[in-house]
């Protein structure tokens, strides 16, 4: 193994410490200064910061952590407001009608976000965008119920039932305490399964669907809560501010400023929204108020240029800044760069293992692939393939180049939809079914790894792995467990926690089937994963997957290193111009004409 | 019946307004991939470009194109090399979004700084005298428009299909990778295509400042129709664009007469969300891969 270079990265109790330290010590300040100073704009200061963290920190669920970029998260601040507004005009406490404005936004966000959500590209960005104009447009229209252009003032009914005060204080407390729900949740999120499954599709869709994941459906979770959180913070800033209208509930810049803060902070990190809006919104509103009308204009310039550079130079955001700080001062400590961890049981390096010794003979059928078509344009890339695979067999699928060997895998993962023949894959329970999309086959337990490594870039080893964890496990201590067994069997047990692209191909390699191992897979698809690995790595992959296949999981793989294929396979499929030209024993295939010649050329074939 | 053909024409009309802002957006989103959230802005600095010609040196506002045409082209260049370009490597597209979104609200709030609240009027110069065509009358500026940008589609599809820089252009859109092996040199490509992409909401900007007049919001008010006829037209197809501004023409001209004039850009935009539930590659788009399956 080849990857003794890697410097496993730990993250000492002392930083999380000190990080937990700031993070109090900020979140103190927000309350207690503005009590201290006593002043009225003060207090204005931080209570709108507390409102726009708050936004920001709901807007980085679905921004940050799910990677759907939204510039018009106005709509469901909007939407809060309004029926907050509204439901008290009718007498019902804001208490209540934020919950309202919550589900509504919720439902609103799913609507908006489900077409954009099943395709790849700026689509959500667009949407939202064009949503918060049909929202503006929506209120200036209806005025009946929304008071049209002119807005609509809330009742003055001073009292904690309605959320309106004289003095300043209880409104910075009910904003400071939607913050710190909102944090809560946000944190809650990215610590548990949703987070990582939120994350995972962000990095690498299909791997994310492979790992079992409904990315379409956890980001709708994510739009959601989102969307709900972001209402209720609306509902509270409308009886802030006494009055709504339709140009600043439903505002492009206001938006633009949410996911702003965001970003200035840190995209996607738990406490970066907080630390944005902490750091801008004083500057903002003292400019504000120094400018005030002279300038016109140079604030949002101001913004607009700040936007700009910070994208340019700071894409991560001042908690980017703070981390290579800390991995800075991390990287200084000595002693943590080490060879990795000997495979439990592997061989001697030159040990060429034999025939399997005491193959459990292959139990029944556990998939059933019948006569698979598939064309791309005018190319025929399966022909009528159909082969079984028996319970604990591995199924070694071979051919030159173009073959056909990955899409026979897309599709019988549900990744590719055949445009013929039927794929049937045994449940546990026995009963046979027909799965469609990759979360079908995750769940009735077929994984697969990739030909190209995917792993979960800005995500941990240990957390890659945790990814596929996930799909058995509801409890993050339960996944991190199993992750850890995992790592363990695959000898990432050092590189926990180092960042899963500082890893070596043949790491890379290792990581994709530690992650599929951890979804306890029945049927394991495994694609390529010899290729580019050196010598010694092969061989301890081999022993891997017999001990893999020990345990009772059926394997079909793809693999162009023949000593890998000979030494494991219990039945071998020859592919070639997407259709079946041998198949049997590997000592049997290896010798046929036809195989020689497709991989050599017909003038080989007479010397086999 | 008479109503209606005006309707018609009148969305027809406005096809070709959209269709002249939108060519140059699905151009810079086909070739760089970049989507420019600043596009409108482009167009907001081209009609004040123009407005200060027209009235300065008192000219026909069509020649304010001669010069309005050049600051655009450099304007875009500029920008791709400056601010794009940098990002083009980035693990994601967010980064290039928020650049785009920041140099659009500069660009609002600079105009705002410079030329106040205030609309800046261009002199009409006779373009929106209303012409009788049997039953219907258009507006002398709405009909230049409308030719100007058949004009565009078929000029920039005929420059890229037949000059040598075109072909390089299309075959960066294709594969950055492999065009880069072929000798092209992809940055240049992209500098250039953003450039024409800014060109031609130079031209839009210097036919359209006579008919509307121009606020720091203009672009605002046009871009965001502009997304959705480059959608529905295909992302990255010109010919999609012009027929896909005609379709979003329509809809805006029937559903202003038929169902309200304030509910317009509801009907559009729900007409939007459909297109992305039942044709996400666009009326007129090709087949488009879905699925990311290496």
């Amino acid at each position: 193994m080849t990857d003794q270079t890697l410097t496993p990265v730990q993250s000492p109790p002392s930083i999380r410490l000190r990080g937990l330290v700031a993070l109090v010590t900020v979140l103190a300040a927000m309350l207690l200064l503005p009590v201290a100073i006593g002043d009225e704009f003060i207090y204005h200061i931080f209570i709108t910061m507390c409102i726009f963290a708050a936004l920001s920190t709901a807007w980085n669920i679905v921004g940050g952590y799910a990677g759907q970029l939204s510039l018009g998260h106005a709509i469901f601040y909007g939407i809060g407001s309004y029926v907050g507004v509204m439901l008290v005009g009718m007498g019902i406490s804001p208490w209540i009608g934020m919950f309202a404005g919550a589900a509504l936004a919720a439902l609103v966000a799913v609507a908006i976000s489900y077409p954009c959500f099943r395709l790849h590209g700026p689509f959500f960005t667009l949407a939202t965008i064009a949503f918060l104009e049909v929202f503006r447009v929506l209120a200036l229209h209806f005025r009946d119920v929304t008071g049209g252009a002119t807005g609509m003032m809330i009742p003055l009914n001073i009292g904690w039932e309605w959320m309106v005060f004289r003095e300043r204080l209880p409104s910075l407390i009910i904003a400071f305490g939607m913050l710190l729900v909102i944090l809560a949740i946000a944190w809650w999120i990215r610590t548990n399964r949703l987070g990582f499954q939120l994350i995972a599709t962000r990095e690498r869709e299909s791997a994310a669907k492979a790992a079992g994941i409904n990315t379409v459906r956890v980001k709708l979770y994510a739009v959601a809560i989102s969307a709900a959180l972001s209402a209720m913070v609306g509902t509270f800033h409308a009886m802030y501010l006494t009055f709504i209208e339709p140009a600043s509930a439903f505002s492009l810049p206001f938006s633009i400023q949410i996911a702003m803060f965001a970003l200035i902070g840190g995209i996607g990190t738990v406490f970066g929204p907080l630390l944005g809006a902490v750091l801008l919104v004083p500057i903002t509103e003292f400019a504000r108020g120094a400018l005030g009308g002279e300038a016109i204009g140079l604030h949002g310039f101001v913004y607009g240029v700040v936007l700009v550079l910070v994208a340019l130079f700071m894409p991560n955001g001042v908690m980017g800044l703070v981390s290579r700080f800390f991995d800075r001062t991390k990287a200084e400590a000595p002693g943590q760069a080490g060879a990795i961890a000997k495979l439990p049981a592997q061989p001697e390096p030159d040990d060429i293992p034999g025939p399997p010794k005491a193959v459990p003979e292959p139990g029944d059928e556990i998939v059933r692939v019948v006569g698979l078509d598939k064309h791309f344009g005018g190319l025929h890339v399966t022909n009528n393939v159909s082969f079984k695979l028996r319970e604990g067999e591995i199924l070694g699928l071979i051919g030159p180049n173009g073959a056909g060997k990955t899409t026979v895998f897309n599709m019988i993962s549900g990744f590719l939809k055949p445009d013929g023949g039927e794929v049937s894959v045994r449940a546990a329970d026995g009963g046979w079914r027909s799965p469609v999309t990759p979360a079908d086959y995750a769940a009735i337990g077929v994984g697969r790894t990739f030909q190209i490594v995917q792993p979960f870039a800005a995500m941990t080893v240990e957390e890659n792995i945790m990814v596929g964890a996930f799909h058995r496990h509801h409890s993050t201590d339960d996944a991190r467990h199993a992750a850890r067994q995992t790592a363990e069997r695959m000898g990432l047990a050092r590189y926990l926690d180092a960042e899963a692209n500082s890893l070596t191909i043949g790491g890379l390699k290792r990581l994709e089937v530690a992650r599929v191992m951890a979804m306890e897979p029945r049927v394991l698809l495994l694609d390529e994963v010899m290729a580019g690995i050196n010598h010694a790595d092969v061989l301890r992959a081999i022993d891997l997957m017999l001990s893999i296949r020990d345990t009772g999981v059926s394997i079909i793989a793809i693999e162009h290193v023949m000593q890998a294929v000979m030494a494991l396979s219990d039945h071998v499929i020859v592919l070639n111009s997407g259709r079946i030209i041998a198949e049997g024993k590997p000592n049997e295939v290896v010798r046929d004409p036809d195989v020689i010649e497709a991989y050599l050329g017909k003038e080989f074939t007479h010397d086999a | 019946m008479e109503v209606f053909l005006q309707v018609l024409v009148n969305g027809l009309m406005l096809g070709g307004l959209f269709a002249i802002i939108g060519i140059g957006l699905t151009l810079i989103f086909g070739i760089v991939k970049v989507i420019n959230f600043a596009h409108g802005e482009f167009l907001m600095v081209g009609m004040y470009a123009a407005f200060l010609l027209t009235t300065a040196l008192d000219v026909h506002p069509y020649t304010t194109a001669i010069a309005v045409i050049p600051l655009l082209f450099v304007f875009g260049m500029l920008t791709q090399r400056f601010l794009i370009q940098p990002l083009m490597n980035a693990r994601d597209d967010h980064i290039q979004i928020f650049v785009t979104v920041g140099l659009s609200t500069a660009l609002i709030n600079l105009a705002l700084l410079v030329f106040g609240a205030e609309f800046a009027t261009t002199p009409p110069s006779g373009l929106r005298t209303a012409l009788e065509i049997g039953p219907v009358r258009v507006l002398v500026g709405q009909l230049v428009v409308f030719g100007a940008a058949t004009l565009l589609v078929v000029g920039l599809t005929l420059y890229l299909n037949n000059t040598q820089f075109g072909r390089a252009i299309r075959a960066v859109a294709q594969n950055r990778a492999a065009a880069r092996l072929m000798g092209i040199n992809v940055n240049w490509v992209y500098i250039v295509t953003f450039g024409l992409g800014a060109a031609c909401v130079g031209l839009a900007a210097s036919l359209i400042a006579p008919l509307y007049p121009t606020s720091q919001t203009i672009g605002t008010y046009f871009v965001l129709i502009a997304f959705v006829v480059v959608v529905l037209g295909g992302m990255g197809s010109i010919t999609g664009a012009f027929l896909g501004a005609m379709v979003i023409g329509l809809i805006d001209s029937f559903s202003a007469y038929y169902i309200g004039s304030d509910l317009r850009e509801v009907a559009v935009f729900t007409v939007f969300l459909l297109i992305l539930i039942l044709r996400p590659q666009g009326l007129f788009g090709g087949r488009q891969t879905l699925s990311h399956v290496s």
